[in-house]
């Protein structure tokens, strides 16, 4: 089935988990530069990456995203002050448990992106969308109705 | 053990007599050949139907925990100036009192709401295990006689030795005495070869992906979502599990495979830092579900990025509650 829809065309589909205070800003920031980037992403914005509960990412994964990124402030730099680095250690044993389950690592990407790096952004979505061409659609965990 | 048991029938009376506890949540003999369940003794005269051998499984705290919140929502009812406290009497080994000082950490009750009564341990029979070396013969009737287990089947009678089917995880157990205690009862038990904990994961980590991902596959085909697993377990105590939410419905609830492996993954997940390893959920499951290679792999992780392993002490906070300020940042990705 993956194979039929490479040859229609097929194009990554990535879910971006990100801060509002950090990388919706950057986002926002190579927007208005006018800096070029993929545009496979869909951004969802959160108030910082301590909310998102691990969930939400196994459930993008089961519901067809190809990718998701996540990404927030800078460790030290979190407008909660402390809600990234809680959010680092859960996504640390989340990436590795993912991976020891047999899921492609480079499906969950996860980075730190501040309000001023806008070519920093559209890096990382360029980076990441290329990542996943090269896996390819998404077959596991993916719920086909 | 014997002594033990005896020792602990005594000090659950003495309790329960100077009113010191309002019940006591241990062991009685099941109904079936060759098991042990739990029991709660709130009458001093019942203590000698407590029991503490190798076929005491699930671990206790769980019923500690619905015990004192079952009484608290009937408190409710009651005026504020007339509502009492329970104090629950416990007879903990090792993996149970992990799961206590994680409830503690957790918040759940304070530590005067609990007695804890240390009992070592030895490790505990499988009953999978027990299965597969009677060949799947129906045991029929059975005893247990200090590290003999005397079973007879359809096929004859049978001598196993306690050791041989002992639990994957009592094998490698490195908390079988208890870490906290009110009361101790008996001699500490030897250690267990608690340095070859990891190994089973370590082995699985070296698989191929492919090949890790087809286990997974095999193992979660098996489920069928009775959530006995989550039922047993001691840190799955929300009011309203995820799996049963529908505002927002987090998971599917039918046969579909992908849903079962969610719903696996977000209870394994849920276990990050809280998991004691006491293998309830292992031991209840009617499928036969290998949860324990996932569970350990998280315990290992907790430990090796963060040198905590759950309820180890009261000292140290649960993982996903704490941070510092500079750790794992390998996994961030930098274009």
């Amino acid at each position: 089935m993956s194979e039929d829809r490479v040859k229609e065309g097929w194009d990554p589909k990535i879910a971006a988990i990100v801060c509002n205070w950090c990388t919706y800003a950057g986002a926002d920031l190579a927007g208005i530069s006018r800096i070029q980037y993929p545009p496979n992403v869909r951004i969802i914005c959160v108030p910082c990456t301590g909310r998102i509960n691990p969930f939400y990412i196994v459930r993008a994964l089961q519901e067809g995203a190809d990718g998701v990124l996540v990404s927030g402030c800078h460790p030290g730099e979190c407008h909660y002050i402390t809600g990234n680095l809680s959010a680092r250690r859960k996504f640390a044993m989340l990436k590795r448990f993912l991976d020891y389950l047999g899921l492609e690592a480079d499906r969950t990407t996860f980075t730190w992106c501040s309000a001023s790096e806008g070519e920093r952004f559209a890096k990382v979505v360029s980076g990441v969308t290329e990542r996943v061409r090269q896996l390819g659609p998404a077959k596991k965990l993916v719920k086909s109705l | 053990m014997e002594a033990i048991e005896k020792k602990l029938r005594e000090e659950a009376k003495k309790l329960l007599e100077e009113k010191k506890v309002d019940v006591i949540v241990g062991y009685e003999a099941g109904t079936l050949p060759l098991t042990a369940v739990p029991t709660f003794v709130t009458d001093p005269s019942d203590t000698a139907k407590l029991l503490w051998n190798a076929l005491c499984v699930q671990n206790l705290a769980k019923y500690v925990h619905d015990v004192i919140f079952q009484h608290r929502n009937a408190q409710k009812r009651v005026k504020p100036e007339n509502r009492t406290k329970k104090v629950v009497g416990v007879v903990a080994r090792g993996c149970t009192t992990r799961s206590i000082i994680l409830h503690l950490q957790e918040r759940q009750y304070t530590r005067e709401e609990i007695v804890v009564l240390g009992v070592p341990c030895r490790g505990y029979v499988d009953k999978k295990k027990l299965s597969v070396l009677l060949e799947g013969q129906e045991i029929v009737d059975g005893a247990l006689d200090g590290e003999q287990l005397k079973v007879t089947t359809a096929a004859g009678d049978r001598i196993v030795a306690v050791a041989d089917v002992l639990a994957d995880n009592c094998l490698t157990c490195r908390f079988n005495n208890p870490v906290i205690n009110d009361l101790t009862v008996g001699e500490p038990a030897p250690a267990m070869r608690a340095d070859e904990e990891y190994d089973a994961v370590k082995a699985f980590e070296s698989r191929p992906s492919e090949e890790r991902w087809a286990y997974f596959e095999k193992e979660m085909a098996k489920c069928i979502r009775c959530y006995a697993c989550r039922q047993a377990c001691p840190s799955c105590y929300c009011p309203e599990c995820f799996a049963e939410q529908s505002r927002p419905q987090w998971v599917g609830i039918g046969e579909n495979a992908p849903d079962t492996q969610v719903f696996q993954i977000m209870r394994i997940f849920h276990m990050a830092g809280r998991c004691v390893d006491c293998g309830s959920c292992v031991a209840v499951c009617p499928m036969g579900v290998d949860l324990r290679t996932f569970l350990k792999k998280l315990d290992k992780d907790a430990y090796e990025l963060f040198g905590s392993r759950a309820g180890a002490s009261l000292d140290d906070p649960p993982v996903l509650a704490t941070f510092r300020e500079h750790e794992c940042e390998d996994f961030i990705y930098n274009p």
